[in-house]
Order: C-alpha cells, then structure tokens, then sequence
C-alpha cells in the first residue's frame, strides 16, 4: 500500500454548521475534493508522509491544516472549522492571469457570479445571471461590458465566452450560445472587464467571460431541481394575447460519484417555456457528462460532453407597440429548430512544484434552421475545434511565467453564408514579476493568425501591462493597459439573404477588417474594517473599425438567378465606426447586524462616443445601477435585487424604419425589482429547499432589444434536494 | 425608521410606474411637407394634376403603373384622391396620406401634364429619394396602427429626378 486517504468535515467556527462546498486541496498536488452536504470531504490516493491540507471557502479564511501524516491505508481524519472572514476576501481567480490569483492581486477589474447566486435567482440560462453584474448590461442574450457591444442580435460578439478556460464563440456567427452551457453545473463565472486578447486571442474586445464548471463529487449524489413559473398578465389588454395561463417549467436530474480515481458527473435537464408572447415558446433536452481521471497525485485527465436539442417560435420583433406580445406577420408561423454540442478534454500535469502544464481541446458543433409555414427557410452548420497548451513556471525572484501556443479550425456550411473554412494560430507569453512585496508587474504579449476561406490571411500583435500595489493588507492598487481585436465572423463577411424574416435584403462584404480595442483601467479597492468592501474604477477603451450593420443604396440582383440588378436599399456589414468609451465604475458591499444583512450596489458610467460622427455611440446605455439586498436569518433567506438601466439614448433609425420594426424606437429606462425568497429545509432533517421568486414585482414594461418586450412579472416555485 | 420610510416611497414610485405604455390607435399612412422650388412652376396649361403617390411596386414601368393604380387592392396609390390635386402655386403643402399597411418602395410626386390619360402624360417631379445625384428612392414602410411624420419631398419642375417609364 503506497497510498492512503484523509476523509474529514468542515465547519463554521462560530455557529458549528456544516459548510457546504468548501475547497479541501492537498497541498502541492491536484488532489482535491468539495464537501458534500453534511460537510463531510474525502482524499483518496494521498501518498504517505506528511501533508498541508488546504480549505477554502468564500466569505471565510483560507486555512491550511499542517503535518497532516498518512501512515496506512487506515483513514486519518480531520475537523475544520472555519472563521468568516471580511467579506471580499480570499476570492480566488483564474481568468485575469491564466492562473489561480487572489482578486486583489489582478490587475484588471474583474467580477464573479456563484453557483449560489445562479440558484436563488433561479437563472434557466447564464446570460440571466449576468444582468446583476456591475458594467454588463444585456440586450436580450447580447452580452455588453462597459459598452463595448451595440445591436448585433448577437453576430459577432465583442465580449469572448470561455468555457472552462478555451474559446466558445460559435462558428458561423461569431455569438455566445448561452443555453448549451449546463447552468446548474456551473461553478462560477468569472468575468474580466476590458480588451483580453492579448491572453485569450480573437472577441475579447471589451472583456471576457470565463464559466468555470463543477467537478464531480466525491461520494455519491444525486440532485434534483425542479422549477415551475407562471406569467403574470401584462398591465394592458391589448398585450393580453393568450386566454390561458402561460407556465415556464423545467426538471435537471444530475448523479455524480467516484469509482477509484475515476469521478463523474450525469445530469439530464428538460426544460418548457409557453412563454409571455405568441409564437416565443421553446422545448429543450439538454444532456451533459463530465468525468475526472486521476492518472496520479499530480496528474489528471477531465473529459466532458454536452448535447442540447431545441425548438423555438421565431419571435424576432412585435407586431408593433399596440399589439408588443405578438410578432410581426411574417414571423407568426415560424420556428427554429437547433441541435447543438460540444466536447472537450482537458490534461493537466504537475511536473514539480514550480512547473505545470495543461493542454484543453474542444468541439463544438452547431446546426440551426429556421422553418416557415413548414417550409425550411435558413440552415446552418458549424463545425469549431479549439486546442490550447499552456504551461505556467514560478522561477525564483518573484517571476511567474505563463506561456502557450493555440490553434483553431472550423467549417461552416450555411445557404446563409455559404461553405467555408477558417483556420488559426496563436502563440502568447506572459510574465508576472513581483517588483517589492507590495509591487507587481504583469507584462504579456500575444501573437495570432487566421486565414478565412479564400481570403488573405491575417495576423495580430497584441501587448498587456497590468500593475499591482498592495500598500497593506486591505488595500489594492491597481493600472492595467491592454489590446483587443476580433475576426469578422463568417456570418458577417459571406452573410446573403433576401429571404429571412425581416425581408431585407443583407449582402456580403468580404473586404471587413479586423475590429480593434485599446483598454485602459485605473482602480483601487479597499477592505474597511471586516463588513465594509468598496471598489473605484476609471477606464477608457478606444475602438478602431468597429463592424456595423449599414443601410446602403446598391444595385444586386434579388434572387441569386436573376439575370437582372436591380437597386434600392441594401443591409451590409462595414467597419464604420470608430469609438471612444470612457467612463467610471463602483462596488460597494456591506454586511450589517451580524452579517444578517448585506447589500450589494454597484454604479456604472459610460461616455460612449462615436468619434465619426461626433454623437453619442447608438445603442449603449450611459447609467446601469444594480443594488441587491439579502436577509439570512438561520434556514431562512429573503433578498431582493433591482437593476436600473437608463433609457438607450441613440439607436439606428434605418434598422428599424427598413426591418420594418413598427414602433421600434419606443424605449424607455430599465427599472426592474426581482424578489427571492427560500427555505432550507435541513433544519428539518430534508435536504431540500424551496425557493420562491418574484421577477419584475411591479410588472414594469420596458424593452433591452429594439421591438422586444421583456418579461411580464412572473412567479416562479423552485425545489432543489441533495440526495 | 427613515431608511425604512425612504426605501417604502421608493418601491412606491416604482409600482406606479407602467414603462411602456399602449399608444393612441391611429389611422397608419404618412405624412410630410412637399416643398416647391421657387421659380419653377410649369404653365397652368399644363398642370392637369399634381398628386403625391406612394407605389409598393419598384421598379415601375409603363404597364405596371396601370396594373398597380387600377388593381384590387390597389398597389399604387394618389393624394388627395385621383380626380383632385395637391395645391397648385404654393411654396410648400403639408400632406397626411392615408394608406393600407404596406412597404412602399417608391414615393414622390406626380404631374400629369397633357390631356390625355396615358402613361406618356406623366411625369415625376419629386422624390421621397437619398441626397444623392440623381436620388434613389427611399422605402415607406406602413404599419397597422402607426403614421409616419416627417416623409418630406422637394419638387423642382425643371430638374425632376429619374423617370421610372
């Protein structure tokens, strides 16, 4: 016997209650484990000697247990108790640097969503769980930080979404497909405001978005959820489409279990919305797996899968603002159909103390068509492979080395776009150097090419410097510069279409040119006393060639046969737009009495301005303030969260005369309430808890996407049990 | 108590506040301006009728401007009506166009110059159209329960924009 176990509970050192979800790491290792429900945690395979066993936990001190000796097979155990800490401490990131970092020691503002947070708000997708996210706001689905994004309907996003650390950007577009993400297997998101490209390559113009995912537990556990929403009634009779109550509701099955070194992960979800509009309706199957291998103490093997199939009405604008509920006559009928998947593996190999490497690969696969009245409108598939190697060192005299070479390839076959392939190459280096034991300097560079179908092939440079100064122990100073750019998406550069819903005709333009961003963030943060967080930002990002749908006057020919042109109004995709966004930011988190009661405000400005035209940026907000409160009192928890957007100052008049969107200029700011409530039942010997959620309490009506009306107020009943 | 009371008059606020609201049903058409460059008026003689059109078929050529004037429903249609005429002689006429729901790709001004009813006795003389030279149309998209302001067009007798038959 060469190897032994360290099994143990983790506890709350003042009230004694077991801590669910704490990190239990073996020091020096990948071995590591989360507690279950009763707290309770399990290190299999722990070579013999003597160990430090690591425990962390947000909102409580990091503890490390040390001489933890493991001399037999026999078990040894251990009791944990843990101390709350200050309220922003020992939060742990992975995104700012390519690293595990403290926050406080990142250079660039940089937030974070907990799976907790995506259970009380009873989030069906991820983007729902941004919108409370200080500087993001969300156009529908269409993720924006600090504005960076305008109206795209998703093409082309300006913000990169990482799963687990690799690229998910689908490839025809170029959008965040937030439903094929397994919500409720989500660890945390972590998402870092400003031009990331010179860490993570092509999209991350205005931030990034990293969704880390849960690991398997340990023991066997089965966890059930089950959710069931009803509508509210609008507050007017013409937008009362429906005679019947409308229900969105869902059921997510997941089994996780260890059998050896091998830990693995089976959830199976189903999800119904009717929807508050006609024809918005979807059905979803979704099915996710992920498993753990652990080849040794220092080296492990994860692979995880997911496949999600969908139908969904077509609702693509309102009729008009009399009629906000039911969508323009073209769309009435039409639905879109999708089947989308992915598969990723991801090693990882402790080579010493100083040195590790990990290589990550994904496929991700996406097919879409649209139908109207039984008849096959759009279709679209694409192939993406992503693979990553990156190695991190920590030399001596305060030295970090990060450094990794990427590829990419993908193939999209679309009547949309047309068939065409894309391929790509990076290679990046960064160096994070601690000047004094207050100072860091973080220094990157990130070089990447990429060749589209036929066209000439392209290659960007892109630097970073971040500065950190930590004058003590609660106070973090921080001044960050970094680059951006994105690809035009397949789907911008070949898009053609006199056929799809809104009837306008689209041409392609295979002249776009890369987008560009420069960021600059000047911040600080400081802890006062153990209740009191705030953080201050400035920043200042500049776009070049920023691609935009334009309405122009072209001579085409209407169907792709006709022996004609003809000439009259044309969308096209050009880099038309040059942008200067600039702008402050502030957190402040309280707890009160006893930490029974904390809140939540976060304050973002913006200045968005389109240097061309010397007029405010169309389609961005200048104010998003979001102020959440939470009540806890022993199983019980009662909190509120309010997000105040103001009204989108300037939009683009040709979109919405030539879609036509009736009515599509009517916006006003976003003032919404949402209200949770939940008990947890452990108290009572069940593993369960019933949450209950008010969202939108005063059924206010407002719009995020031009012609779309928001969420009517809707109550929602939730049970999760852990088995 | 005061925060307590502050954060009541808050939620107040907030609970009367509708958002979007439903808008007044109106008759859908619209309306503008036609603004008439001095100093260009054609003879009487030769001013049989002037209308405002609004066409959903572009490009026009001779037979569709019949088809489209005399089908059921209509395709193209006149302001004030067929056998009366914007005023004759002015600066400017505002105008307000009732129209069936539609995209009218082709809008401007129409001169009937000759006595004769046919194709060859019409002329446009202004254009709902881009800056450009020569102008290009500009759509007109109607819907169910709205009316457009601000459809503004220039006619100048003497330079009139391309002729569509």
């Amino acid at each position: 016997m060469t190897t032994g176990t360290i099994v143990g509970k983790v506890t709350d050192a003042e009230t004694g209650r077991a801590i669910v979800g704490a990190n239990v790491v073996l020091r020096g290792t990948f071995i590591g484990s989360a507690t279950n429900v009763r707290g309770e945690f399990r290190l299999t395979r722990v070579s013999l000697g003597t160990h430090g066993v690591v425990v962390s936990m947000m909102g409580y001190e990091r503890t490390t247990v040390e001489g933890v000796t493991v001399r037999s097979a026999q078990p040894v155990r251990l009791e944990v108790k843990l101390r709350s800490a200050p309220i922003q401490a020992e939060q742990v990131i992975v995104t700012a640097s390519r690293r595990e970092q403290s926050l406080q020691e990142a250079p660039v503002s940089v937030a974070m969503v907990t799976a907790k947070m995506i259970v009380d708000r009873n989030n069906v997708t991820l983007d729902d769980a941004l919108r409370y996210v200080p500087g993001v706001n969300l156009m529908q689905d269409q993720v924006n930080i600090r504005g960076s994004t305008g109206y795209s309907r998703g093409v082309g996003s300006r913000v990169l979404l990482l799963l687990d650390g690799v690229p998910y950007l689908t490839g025809d577009t170029g959008e965040i497909n937030w439903e094929t993400i397994p919500t409720h297997q989500v660890d945390r998101i972590e998402v870092v405001k400003g031009a990331g490209s010179a860490l993570y390559g092509s999209s991350a113009l205005g931030g990034v978005i990293n969704v880390i995912t849960r690991d398997a537990a340990d023991s066997p556990e089965l966890r059930l959820r089950f959710f069931s929403g009803l509508y509210d009634k609008p507050r007017y009779e013409e937008w009362d489409w429906s005679p019947h109550a409308r229900f969105n509701s869902g059921a997510i099955v997941s089994y996780s279990n260890r059998v050896g070194p091998l830990t693995y992960l089976l959830s199976l979800s189903r999800t119904v919305d009717e929807s508050y509009r006609q024809n918005d309706a979807y059905h979803r199957w979704s099915f996710y797996a992920k498993a753990k291998y652990d080849v040794s103490s220092f080296k492990n093997l994860t692979v995880s899968a997911n496949y999600l199939r969908r139908t969904h009405g077509n609702f693509f604008w309102w009729r008009s603002l009399r009629e906000a509920t039911r969508p323009a006559d073209p769309q009435l009928n039409g639905k879109v159909t999708s089947r989308r998947g992915n598969i990723s593996l991801s090693y990882k190999e402790l080579l010493s103390d100083r040195f590790f490497f990990t290589v990550k690969g994904i496929y991700f696969g996406n097919y879409w068509r649209d139908d109207s009245s039984g008849r096959v409108n759009n279709t679209s598939e694409s192939h993406l492979f992503n693979l990553d190697i990156q190695a991190t060192y920590t030399a001596a005299a305060g030295h970090i080395l990060t450094g990794g070479v990427g590829g990419n390839f993908d193939r999209v076959s679309a009547n949309l776009f047309g068939s065409h392939p894309g391929v790509g190459a990076a290679a990046y280096v960064q160096d994070e150097i601690g000047l004094t034991s207050q100072l860091k300097l973080t220094a990157g560079v990130r070089f990447d090419w990429q060749k589209v179908s036929a066209l000439r092939a392209t290659a960007q440079l892109d630097p970073k410097l971040g500065l950190v100064y930590l004058p003590d122990d609660a106070t973090s100073v921080r001044a960050s510069f970094g680059s951006g750019f994105r690809y035009p998406a397949i789907g911008e550069l070949y898009i053609e279409s006199s056929t799809n819903v809104s009837q306008v005709v689209v041409l392609p333009n295979v002249d776009l040119s890369v987008e560009r961003s420069l960021s600059y963030e000047l911040g600080v943060s400081r802890q006062f006393g153990k209740s009191v967080f705030a953080d201050v930002a400035i920043f200042n990002n500049d776009f070049r060639n920023l691609i935009e749908p334009s309405v122009l006057i072209k001579r085409y020919r209407p169907y792709p046969t006709s022996p004609n042109e003809v000439e009259g109004p044309v969308i096209q995709f050009e880099n038309v737009t040059k942008a200067r966004i600039q702008g402050l930011e502030a957190t402040v988190k309280v707890e009160w009495w006893k930490k029974y009661l904390s809140t939540d405000l976060g304050y973002t400005y913006t200045w968005p301005r389109d240097v061309n035209e010397n007029t405010i940026l169309k389609f961005r907000p200048r104010h998003i303030f979001y102020a959440s409160t939470l009540i806890g009192y022993e199983y019980f928890r009662a909190s509120t969260d309010f997000r105040y957007v103001s009204r989108i100052e300037r939009i683009d008049d040709n979109l919405v005369r030539l879609a036509p969107i009736v009515h599509g200029e009517q916006r006003v700011p976003i003032k919404v309430l949402d209200l949770r409530l939940s008990y947890d039942l452990l108290a009572l010997g069940f593993p369960l808890r019933v949450g209950f959620n008010v969202n939108n309490v005063f059924n206010y009506h407002y719009v995020e996407l031009i012609g779309n009306l928001a969420p009517v107020r809707t109550f929602i009943l939730s049970l999760d049990g852990i088995l | 108590m005061r925060i307590v009371g502050v954060v009541f008059l808050v939620f107040l606020f907030l609970s009367c506040e509708p958002g979007l609201t439903v808008p007044p049903e109106v008759e859908p058409g619209f309306g503008g301006i036609v603004f008439f460059e001095k100093g260009t008026w054609p003879p009487q003689d030769s001013l049989f009728n002037l209308w405002v059109f609004a066409s959903q078929i572009y490009p026009l050529d001779s037979l569709k401007v019949f088809e489209g004037l005399f089908a059921d429903p209509p395709r193209i249609y006149l302001y004030p009506a067929i056998d009366r005429n914007l005023p004759l002689f002015v600066d400017s006429t505002s105008y307000a166009f009732a129209l069936p729901p539609a995209n009218y790709l082709y809008v401007g001004v129409l001169q009937r110059f000759a006595s004769e009813i046919t194709v060859r006795s019409l002329r446009v003389v202004g254009l709902y159209g881009t800056p450009d030279n020569p102008p290009l149309p500009i759509p007109v998209v109607v819907s169910g329960s709205q009316f457009i302001d601000g459809i503004d067009i220039r006619v100048n007798f003497h330079k009139p924009p391309p002729q569509p038959f």
